[in-house]
């Protein structure tokens, strides 16, 4: 049974798990990415982000290593895994049967 | 799982990449147009606290629970060391339960639970017979013996041990010797008039057969030992084995002894060999100074004959089974050869009817542990004593734990809203429980030698000295340690539990409301159960205990029969040389009479042992008379005692006469103690009736009967006695007892130059009778009863009260709030007194109740052995219950005084 915490933390996870789809990212690079994709409406909290990563590495559905970023620094780059991209397939359809299903409450109009 | 051991890499990583992100943030402000301050302030803010991130990244780990383990235990550390106070009472509580009770099974396994000392003693055996009349007798005549030694066959070897005595011991000159300390014998602890030149002391020595050593398993550490062969040498050169301790302790260890003659009761015996360190034996606990050959013992004792006396049991035997027999196979055996036996012994000896044998595994008791009833029923009972303080220190320990969880409604909630779960919050504080059992263990540990020390110092008084050196393990036995210590934690962890459920509960409440200031009530009703519990168990204890104690003291104060003040014994010993023949003596204890007589103050002199000491039975045999007719037979005391005995030692003549004072052994009279009188005769007057001595002895007229003295006031046969004339030519074998109207230490000072007088070369022990009596085991087990008892009482008392006060304190900080705000209102100091007051005595009146009811109910089970008390002794119960009231009300009183200091204002700010 998810609670209400694991509900936005799934939520979070489905975003990281699509932005990390194109390939490879940092933490910083998924924050950008998810910011600049929506149109600065979603605002990634530092404070969830780098709990549900590790989280998500624990769970395997990513995996990290070191290298060097754009800017030559010492990153950690996340990438999916193979149990990842299945989850990812998962979480992607969940989404669209509830907002489906949102969206036809909302658009219920009495004839 | 490699996040266990990477604790360290990891945080590095995790700080590494936040300082990353940071940075890239820091950046992005800037490109924004932030001005540079500003652009890191704000980084900053939006990364949040990093603390509270290390705990969610925790929290999220599944994976990481043993390092979490680790974690609560150095949280837990510190928030023990933060609260001092709190862990020391809670520590020295459970300390003092698990302490109390490693030491009771510890000095158990190691008086009760011990095997013989030898090597594989798991095959050694006691032997015994159980006689017709049911009684199970482990003594044996040496006839007996030797008859089991050489017909079982079953048994690789029987080996007899005939009893621990102190003998004279003098000579082995040339070698140097030690002045002893320590646990000397009983009789040197008497004042020692001036030594002349040859100092005669006293050993103790113990008699065994020859293959006693070969049957152990024993190997000598010096010389050699005994052997089976070796008895025709013995005859001719006779020789005696020294102890390891006795020969460190007197000798120093000097390799010179071996092959040196020693004196024993004046006779001469070569040292050959000498036991290993501690070897006890078949004695368990007791190592003797000397190991003497049984069928030497007649050299020892010129009267005593009992190598060929079938009658007289004088050893015990013990065997080693052969490979593959079983004990009901050798039991068998063993009845067989008995039933054998018996046309052997007198037609009126217990041994002619019936018997079958009885063997158990091998143990230094005489028998089994099960048929002493009386001791098994007193050890049991202070192995409940032990259980008691372990569950009042539990109690103790979780009452503290719950008042103290209580005022940690803050910390628990705040941890609550960080994302711990509630079983995190349990297990964090279970850690800490667990963490205050392993700081309780230590300190127990340390207890635990404490009071064995003290126990062993107690004992030492307490056995008599003929058993010789005692040695046991005076270490806490770490099986048992461990035991117990498993227990204390399994029940710390239980009994913490409990607080631990309630107060996580509670703190979900606390996150959810605003502020939490009256305590819950369940959790209240849970701290009313523990108090109330350990009041009870405490009470218990304490009646428990006083009842014993009043119990000892009528033991100790009750009338002996005789008058031990005014009378001094003073014991002569002659020195060896052929100067003092049986005459020669006889004329110098006459001569020291007659001067002793003449001192100021002395009222009056006879040779005899002190009552005390009389520790000689016999059997009788009489005439029963009346309806029932034939011969009867009993066992009774006996002693020889002069015509004035009865006079000096002022025990009264209750009918009858004495003895003639010439009379001596010419004189074929018997005086009887009023118990003998009832135990022959009942009902009858004794006086002209006749007994004889032994089965078959000589005819004795009672002429008199005297009050009872008392031996052991518990064991009723003591006072069975029967006194026979002393023979004038046995004078010197007993000591003089003198009476004085003065004062007895001054006569005491008084008799070196009188005795010196008579013969310089004299030594003698002079002490009042009643130290005398001090020393006995009718003195020395009521008192060290006693003050057992009171140790554990006051123990008991002290954790309760601790357990009260700690409680009113904390519930006193909890509720300073409302106590605050009831002052506001109007309160006034004392009413909030009584507030605190009257609620935390509830439960204490609650306890004493319960306490009562199991006190009864222990005074019950306790009734066969308490003295001169009704079982429902008024004063033990009120007095104890007034007492633990009264304590109890200053262990409220002194917290709850705090509570009247409250200033309101402070309270009700502080929320």
């Amino acid at each position: 049974m998810k609670t209400r915490n694991d509900n936005l933390q799934g939520s979070l996870a489905l975003l990281v798990l699509k932005s990390l789809e194109q390939g490879p990212m940092h933490g910083w690079g998924i924050t950008l990415h998810i910011e600049r994709i929506s149109n600065e409406v979603l605002r990634v909290e530092e404070g969830s982000l780098y709990p549900a990563l590790h989280r998500m590495e624990q769970e395997r559905l990513i995996a990290s290593e070191w290298g060097s970023s754009e800017n030559n620094r010492h990153a950690r780059f996340y990438r999916l895994t193979a149990s990842g991209r299945k989850q990812l397939a998962a979480e992607q359809e969940n989404w669209r049967k509830i907002t489906g299903a949102v969206a036809l409450v909302l658009d219920f109009q009495p004839a | 799982m490699c996040a266990l051991f990477r604790r360290d890499e990891l945080t590095r990583e995790l700080e590494e990449e936040l300082a990353f992100h940071l940075a890239m943030r820091e950046e992005r402000n800037i490109e924004q147009g932030m001005p540079v301050a500003e652009a890191q302030r704000a980084a900053r803010l939006r990364f949040g606290n990093p603390v509270l991130w290390h705990e969610r990244l925790s929290e999220i780990d599944l994976v990481l629970l043993p390092q979490t383990v680790l974690q609560d235990v150095r949280y837990g550390i510190r928030m023990l060391l933060r609260n001092p106070g709190f862990t020391m009472v809670a520590v020295v509580a459970l300390a003092l339960g698990i302490g109390v009770n490693t030491t009771i099974f510890t000095a158990y396994k190691a008086f009760f639970a011990l095997p013989l000392d030898a090597r594989d003693p798991g095959k050694m055996v006691n032997l015994a017979l159980i006689l017709h009349s049911g009684v199970t007798v482990p003594n044996f005549s040496y006839s007996d013996y030797q008859a089991y030694r050489d017909g079982l066959h079953l048994f690789s070897g029987v080996i007899a041990e005939g009893g621990g005595e102190q003998l004279t011991m003098s000579g082995a000159d040339g070698v140097a010797r030690q002045r002893n300390s320590g646990m000397g014998s009983l009789v040197e602890k008497l004042r020692l008039l001036p030594a002349s030149a040859s100092v005669a002391q006293f050993a103790s020595a113990l008699f065994v057969s020859e293959n006693y050593f070969t049957v152990l398993g024993v190997a000598a550490l010096r010389g050699r030992l005994f052997k089976a062969e070796d008895t025709q040498a013995l005859g001719a050169f006779p020789s005696v084995v020294i102890s390891e301790d006795y020969w460190q302790r007197e000798f120093g260890g000097d390799l010179a002894l071996l092959g040196k003659t020693i004196r024993l009761n004046g006779i001469a015996f070569t040292i050959i060999g000498v036991t290993p360190h501690n070897f006890a034996g078949t004695m368990g606990f007791a190592v003797p100074d000397f190991w003497i050959p049984l069928t030497l013992e007649p050299l020892v004792h010129a009267h005593d004959d009992f190598l060929h006396d079938r009658e007289n049991q004088c050893c015990r035997l013990f065997a080693r089974l052969g490979p593959g027999v079983s004990i009901p196979q050798a039991q068998s055996e063993m009845t067989l050869l008995a039933q054998r036996l018996r046309p052997l012994h007198d037609a009126q000896s217990e041994l002619n009817k019936p018997v079958t044998a009885l063997i158990w595994p091998g143990s230094p008791l005489p028998v089994p542990l099960k048929q002493y009833s009386g001791l098994r029923f007193a050890i049991l009972l202070i192995m409940a004593a032990g259980g008691m303080v372990l569950v009042i220190a539990c109690a103790n320990v979780a009452s503290l734990q719950l008042a103290r969880t209580a005022s940690r409604q803050n910390e628990l909630s705040m941890r609550l809203s960080l994302g711990a779960s509630r079983f995190r919050l349990v297990r964090q504080l279970l850690t800490e429980s667990a963490l205050l059992a392993l700081f309780a263990g230590v300190f127990a540990l340390l207890l635990s030698c404490a009071f064995l020390k003290a126990l062993a110092a107690l004992l030492a008084a307490t056995v008599p000295a003929e058993y010789g050196t005692l040695v046991y393990n005076m270490t806490p036995d770490l099986g048992v340690f461990s035991y117990v210590f498993v227990i204390s934690l399994v029940a710390g962890i239980l009994f913490g539990l409990a607080p631990a459920l309630e107060s996580s509960r509670s703190a979900l409440a606390y996150a959810l409301k605003a502020h939490m200031g009256v305590s819950q009530f369940r959790s209240r009703r849970l701290r009313d159960y523990l108090i109330a519990a350990q009041v009870s168990a405490a009470l218990t204890l304490m009646i428990a205990g006083s009842l014993l104690i009043r119990s000892s003291l009528h033991v100790l104060n009750e009338d002996p029969g005789y008058n031990l003040d005014h009378v001094v014994s003073l014991q002569i010993q002659f020195p060896e040389g052929t100067k003092y023949t049986p005459e020669r003596k006889l004329s110098l204890l006459r001569e020291l009479r007659d001067l002793l007589a003449a001192l100021p103050g002395v009222a009056a002199t006879t040779s005899a042992q002190p009552p005390a000491f009389q520790n000689r039975t016999t059997t009788v045999s009489f005439n029963r008379g009346g309806s029932s007719a034939g011969k009867a037979q009993t066992v009774v005391g006996f002693d020889y005692v002069q015509s004035n005995y009865f006079q000096t030692l002022r025990i009264p003549l209750l009918s009858g006469r004495t003895f003639e004072p010439q009379g001596g052994e010419h004189e074929a009279s018997v005086i009887l103690s009023k118990a003998a009188a009832e135990r022959l005769w009942p009902g009858r007057n004794p006086i002209g009736l006749t007994l004889r001595m032994g089965a078959e002895g000589q005819t004795f007229e009672v002429i008199g009967i005297v009050r009872d003295v008392r031996g052991d006031a518990t064991n009723r046969n003591d006072a069975v006695l029967v006194y026979l004339p002393l023979p004038e030519k046995r004078l010197a074998d007993y000591p003089i007892l003198i009476r004085t109207h003065t004062d007895p230490e001054q006569l005491i000072s008084a008799l070196a130059p009188v005795i010196s007088s008579t013969d310089p070369d004299l030594v003698a022990h002079a002490s009042t009778v009643s130290e005398l009596f001090r020393m006995t085991p009718a003195f020395t087990i009521p008192s060290t009863a006693a003050a057992i008892a009171t140790v554990v009482g006051v123990i008991g008392l002290l954790l309760a009260s601790m357990g009260i006060y700690g409680t009113v304190s904390y519930v006193v900080v909890l509720r300073t709030r409302e106590v605050g705000v009831r002052m506001a209102l109007g309160a006034r100091k004392k009413d909030v007194l009584r507030l605190m007051l009257g609620e935390s005595i509830r439960p204490v009146f609650a306890g004493l109740l319960l306490g009562t009811c199991f006190a009864v109910g222990a005074s019950y089970l306790l009734r066969r052995i308490l003295y001169g008390l009704n079982a429902l002794d008024g004063i033990s119960f009120a007095g104890v219950s007034a007492l633990f009231l009264v304590v109890a009300l200053f262990a409220a009183y002194v917290p709850s005084r705090r509570a009247m200091r409250v200033d309101p204002v402070v309270a009700l700010r502080a929320e």
